[in-house]
């Protein structure tokens, strides 16, 4: 029962939160509607990133900080329950809300194609590209949860943003600086394998990794498989992060 | 130990080994040629495979847009203009920079021309770079091109990915590539952005490198080549065509061009001034023979060496290497010394190659970073796919260096009696 409580919590935790929800479905119905080009591959590229990254972020600005800031957070952790407990049905309530957002997504963009006809749109690529994006989602909420344990009030999403830009500048000016190398820096490697998996992810929607397979490869489904793995393990040692951090802070019941 | 850090323990070392894994499966890294990759003849996937030759053949112009990517993402788009007899348009722009440059062949010259600055070559020195940088544009005889268009097209600086299929072929020029075609066989259909295509697979050279072409079924002409090039690290490359015209007017301005006034030619150094030159010393170094044997340099000190940079799937190499076994067998006891090094094969092809052509003289192959330096900075090599010939005198020295296959080998009996090993003419 308390585990039902605290994923429900994560719905009505502030009430922006369905705000966001609408305001992203309408950012898919705008961008549907103005930029889309001819390929299934475009409206799934956007719903990557914009609810991939930036609608997890949103869902889980303050998630923790803002509780350890009023100090609501001693209310919730008491004494006979273990505080890693707050942190795992937290991420499965945000695990479940980006469920959720993807599916009405999928619903939204199938009712757009019904009533505009706009592309010829491949409903498994479309597929493809929203577990992509609620895989991508998993990690970057796990991430953030994780640093607002340690980051006050709203911040943790913020910050990794701020991050997240600067990170991708650097590999960028990286890139240009590497050209004509084929075979990627440590570093290189160190982003992608270590990172919420952005690019490992993108050729998993886009089918690449068959594309670039060692053999004929249309599917390339070991490869797809160990995606997946690689993305759910990414969220599950970013939670364990949060969790040893969460459980090592002591919390009060009365505030200052 | 409770039963719940026991369960506990076992879900965390399978998690580890499910990451362990994944990580192993994504990582593209490891070799992984088998004999069961050399392709056997199949009548209709040849037929397949010549029908796209013969529509090549056949037409009097073709374009199309080829995007070309490798797994990192990083891509090249060629705009690609052909009409027969000779003309040749290409246009290249890189994703990352988004610069645009160009290659015309008319009937009497190769320009290639960019509008910006030019990225630096290979053998740029900095005041040749500074001098040269912009506005710049390289003229060649037409006649100095051997048809392909592949080493031209490289001059352009912008390409991460090469083309695959040289655009040279749709002229006539002879494919280096075709005598080495282990077989063709079907891989059945697939569709490439709405067009219903057979899908080939060819190997070559005992499959060191592998083709998929998407041929259209509409016209036969390829709608996506795939090449897996099997090196000592894997490399894939993906090959998009779109905007595929057979046989439309090219507008005549398209093919032609003419400098700019404010631009300037620039005289690209021959790939030789890289070398070291006559007189130098050899520099020693200590890589890994085929038998994984550490193999010095200065092991066969007091004998003529001839040193020789390939690879296998070189066609120049390969046709070089049996006449180089002939020279080692006859000149053996004269103190030469033929030490070839390869330092970007797959040990398990190298190896099968140099047992099926019976070459026997001491071979060294490395693809470590230390061997990288010996053969980049050391020894100043410089292109891709050719051979480079060291000959080394008893004293260490060097006596002459050059690229490249002749099958008369002039320049080498010339070079090997300067160091003292008289070979009147070449050996059969």
């Amino acid at each position: 029962m308390r585990a039902y409580e605290l994923i429900k919590e994560t719905f009505r935790r502030r009430t922006y939160i369905w705000v966001v929800h609408l305001v992203w479905l309408a950012l898919y119905v705008f961008y549907w509607w103005f930029f889309l080009s001819d390929a299934a591959a475009d409206i799934g590229g956007f719903v990557f990133v914009l609810g991939g990254i930036l609608f997890a972020l949103a869902l889980s600005a303050g998630i923790f900080g803002d509780d350890i800031d009023s100090g609501r957070i001693g209310v919730l952790v008491t004494k006979p329950f273990w505080s890693g407990k707050l942190y795992i049905y937290r991420m499965i309530g945000l695990s479940l809300q980006g469920a959720v957002h993807f599916l009405l997504c999928a619903c939204l963009l199938i009712m757009l194609q019904l009533l505009t006809r706009k592309t010829s749109m491949d409903g498994l690529a479309l597929a493809w590209w929203l577990l992509a994006s609620w895989l991508l989602f998993n990690t970057v909420a796990a991430l953030s949860t994780s640093l607002s344990v340690v980051v006050g009030r709203m911040f943790n999403s913020l910050l990794l943003l701020i991050v997240a830009i600067a990170v991708f500048i650097f590999i960028v000016v990286l890139k240009s600086k590497t050209q004509g190398q084929t075979e990627p820096s440590t570093f290189e490697k160190l982003i992608r394998y270590a990172c919420p998996p952005f690019d490992l992810l993108r050729k998993f929607a886009g089918g690449e990794h068959g594309q670039f397979s060692l053999t004929f490869g249309r599917f390339s489904i070991s490869k797809n498989v160990a995606c997946v793995v690689h993305s759910l393990m990414l969220a599950v040692a970013y939670s364990a992060v949060g969790i040893v951090l969460l459980c090592k802070r002591q919390f009060s019941r009365v505030r200052d | 130990m409770t039963r719940q850090v026991k369960t506990c323990t076992l879900i965390a070392i399978a998690a580890l080994v499910l990451e362990a894994w994944a990580l192993y499966t994504l990582d593209l890294s490891p070799a992984t040629w088998r004999p069961a990759m050399i392709v056997k003849n199949e009548a209709r996937a040849r037929g397949l495979y010549d029908s796209m030759n013969n529509a090549m053949r056949a037409a009097k112009s073709l374009s199309y847009t080829a995007v070309s990517r490798g797994p990192d993402g990083r891509a090249t788009t060629y705009k690609i203009y052909l009409k027969k007899p000779h003309a040749i348009r290409v246009e290249v722009t890189n994703h990352l920079t988004k610069r645009t440059t160009m290659l015309v062949r008319d009937s009497d010259h190769l320009w290639v021309y960019w509008s910006g600055n030019r990225q630096v070559w290979q053998i740029d020195t900095v005041d040749s770079y500074e001098e040269t940088q912009s506005d710049t544009f390289i003229k060649k005889a037409a006649s100095a091109t051997d048809g392909s268009i592949t080493n031209e097209i490289a001059y352009l600086g912008m390409a991460w990915f090469n083309l695959i299929w040289d655009p040279g072929l749709f002229h006539g020029h002879a494919d280096p590539y075709a005598p080495f075609i282990d077989g063709v066989r079907s891989k059945g259909t697939d569709t490439v952005r709405g067009h219903l295509c057979d899908v080939i697979e060819i190997s070559f050279m005992k499959a060191q490198r592998t083709r998929y072409i998407w041929l259209s079924q509409q016209n036969h002409l390829p709608r996506k080549i795939k090449e897996i090039d099997r090196l000592a690290d894997n490399h894939v490359t993906v090959v998009l065509w779109s905007n595929v015209s057979l046989n439309h007017d090219i507008a005549p301005e398209m093919l032609t061009w003419s400098p700019p006034e404010t631009s300037m030619p620039w005289h690209l150094a021959p790939p030789e001034a890289s070398l070291l030159e006559s007189g130098q010393a050899a520099p020693d170094f200590t890589l890994d023979s085929i038998d994984k044997e550490p193999l010095s340099l200065s092991d066969f000190r007091g004998k003529v060496i001839w040193l020789y940079l390939w690879q296998v799937g070189s066609p120049s190499c390969r046709a070089d290497m049996p006449l180089l076994q002939s020279f080692y067998e006859s000149c053996q006891d004269k103190g030469l010394v033929i030490l070839g090094l390869n330092h970007t094969d797959d040990r398990r092809i190298a190896r099968s190659f140099l047992q099926a052509g019976q070459i026997t003289f001491p071979n060294i192959l490395d693809s470590s970073r230390a061997a990288l330096e010996v053969t980049f900075e050391a020894y100043g090599y410089r292109k891709t796919n050719a051979p480079l010939s060291y000959v080394i005198n008893r004293e260490g020295k060097i006596v002459d260096a050059w690229y490249g296959f002749e099958k008369q080998h002039h320049r080498a009996l010339a070079a090997l009696k300067t160091a003292g090993i008289p070979v009147e003419k070449r050996v059969p």
